[in-house]
C-alpha cells in the first residue's frame, strides 16, 4: 500500500517535471527564435554595431558574431522546441545566456554611461539597463532549470 | 448744325476721349512699373544648412548630434567622420548634418556651440568645428575658446564671430537642434542617425566604428 502511494507520488512528480520541461523549452525556444528573427530581419551590420558597442571583441570577430549568432540562436530555438537532445541543446542555451548575462552585468557595472550601449538582445536599439539584466537573468534561470530537469529525466529513464 | 456734322463732332469727341483714357491708362501702368519694389524681410540665415558637409542629393544622410566638449564626439569626429568625408562625402554618397547637443555636464560646450554657429554665419563652420575638436583639451581646461579659434579665424573674422554670438538667432539655432534631439529621445553624445530611402536608424554610439559603418553604407548603396 505504502509502495503504491510512493509510486503514485513519484509518477506525479515525473509528470509535473515533464510538463515543466515541455513548457520551459517551448518558451525558451520561442524566445531564441524571436531573438534570431529580430536580428535577421535587419542588415547584420546593425547588430554588429550593438556587438561592437560592448568593446570586447576585435572588429573581425564582431563581424563573425554578428553574422553567425542569429543563426545559432535560431538553431537552438528550433531544437529546444523539438526537444531533441534536450540535455545538450538546453546546456548550450544556458551557456550562451550565462555568457550574455555576465557580459551585460560586467558592462553595466563597469560603465556608468550605459545609455551608450545597446543591449543587442532582440535586434538593436534597446538600451542596456536593469530591466534588460533582470529579463536575461530570468531567462538564464529558466535555462538552468531546464538543464537540471533534462538531466534528471534522463537519469530516471536510465 | 446739320445732323451729319453733329454726328462727326460726336465721333471726334468719342475718339479723343478714348485716346485720353488709353494715355492715362498707359501712363499709370508705367508709373506703377517705375515705383520701387517694396522691401522684403531680410532672409533668415539657415544655420542647419550651414552645418552640413557634402551634397544634399547624396543617397545617405548621416546626422550627428554632438557636444564639442564631449571626448567621444571628438574621437568620432577625428576618426570616423574624417574617413566618411574622405570615402563617401567627396563622392556624393553621404551627406553629413551636424546637430548641436551641448550637455549640461560640460562647462564650456554651450559657449563652444555658440562660437561654431556664429562662425557658420560667415561660412567658417567646418574650420571652427575642426579646431574645436582638435584643441578640445586646451579650451576645456582654460575655457578660453577664442584663443584656440584665432588659429583658424583672422582677427577681423574673430571679432565678427564674437559679435554674431550675441545674436538671439544663434542661440535659437542651437535650441532648435537640442529640441530635435529631444524629439528623437537622445540623451547622450554623439548620437548618430543614418537615413536611407526614408528609413532612419540610430546607430549605437560606441559601436559605430568606421569599419562596420563602411560595410553598412556599402550595403545601403547596393540596395
Amino acid at each position: 500500500m505504502a509502495d503504491a502511494a510512493t509510486l503514485a507520488s513519484q509518477t506525479s512528480r515525473v509528470n509535473w517535471l515533464r510538463w515543466f520541461l515541455l513548457a520551459g523549452r517551448v518558451i525558451l525556444g520561442a524566445v531564441f527564435i524571436y531573438a534570431a528573427y529580430t536580428k535577421l530581419r535587419e542588415p547584420w551590420m546593425l547588430f554588429a554595431f550593438a556587438v561592437n558597442a560592448y568593446q570586447v571583441l576585435p572588429e573581425w570577430a564582431v563581424t563573425i558574431v554578428a553574422r553567425g549568432l542569429p543563426w545559432f540562436e535560431l538553431t537552438l530555438g528550433l531544437f529546444l522546441i523539438l526537444g531533441w537532445k534536450l540535455r545538450w541543446f538546453s546546456s548550450a542555451a544556458a551557456g550562451l545566456l550565462a555568457f550574455f548575462f555576465s557580459l551585460m552585468l560586467y558592462t553595466y557595472i563597469k560603465n556608468p554611461r550605459t545609455d551608450a550601449i545597446s543591449c543587442g538582445c532582440f535586434g538593436f536599439g534597446e538600451k542596456l539597463g536593469p530591466l534588460t539584466l533582470a529579463r536575461d537573468g530570468a531567462l538564464l534561470a529558466l535555462a538552468l532549470a531546464i538543464v537540471a530537469g533534462a538531466f534528471l529525466m534522463s537519469r530516471r529513464r536510465a | 448744325m446739320s445732323r451729319r456734322s453733329s454726328f462727326r463732332f460726336g465721333s471726334l469727341i468719342a475718339v479723343y476721349a478714348a485716346l485720353l483714357l488709353c494715355s492715362v491708362g498707359l501712363l499709370s501702368a508705367r508709373g506703377k512699373q517705375s515705383q520701387p519694389r517694396p522691401k522684403s524681410a531680410p532672409a533668415q540665415f539657415d544655420f542647419r544648412a550651414a552645418k552640413t558637409i557634402g551634397s544634399k542629393s547624396a543617397p545617405i544622410l548621416l546626422e550627428v548630434f554632438s557636444d564639442f566638449q564631449c571626448p567621444m564626439c571628438r574621437v568620432f569626429f577625428m576618426t570616423t567622420t574624417q574617413q566618411v568625408i574622405k570615402d563617401y562625402v567627396t563622392t556624393n554618397k553621404v551627406y553629413i548634418i551636424h546637430h548641436d547637443f551641448p550637455l549640461d555636464m560640460h562647462a564650456h560646450s554651450k559657449e563652444a556651440a555658440r562660437w561654431a554657429n556664429a562662425a557658420a554665419e560667415i561660412g567658417k563652420f567646418q574650420e571652427v568645428e575642426t579646431a574645436l575638436y582638435t584643441t578640445q583639451d586646451k579650451w576645456e581646461a582654460t575655457g578660453n575658446i577664442g584663443d584656440v579659434l584665432s588659429t583658424v579665424l583672422s582677427p577681423a573674422e574673430l571679432k565678427r564671430v564674437q559679435t554674431l554670438m550675441a545674436k538671439p538667432e544663434v542661440q535659437a539655432a542651437i535650441d532648435q537642434d537640442v529640441e530635435l534631439g529631444k524629439q528623437r529621445n537622445i540623451n547622450e553624445t554623439p548620437s548618430i542617425f543614418v537615413t536611407h530611402n526614408g528609413q532612419m536608424n540610430q546607430i549605437p554610439t560606441r559601436g559605430a566604428s568606421y569599419g562596420i559603418l563602411k560595410q553598412y553604407f556599402d550595403y545601403l548603396l547596393r540596395n
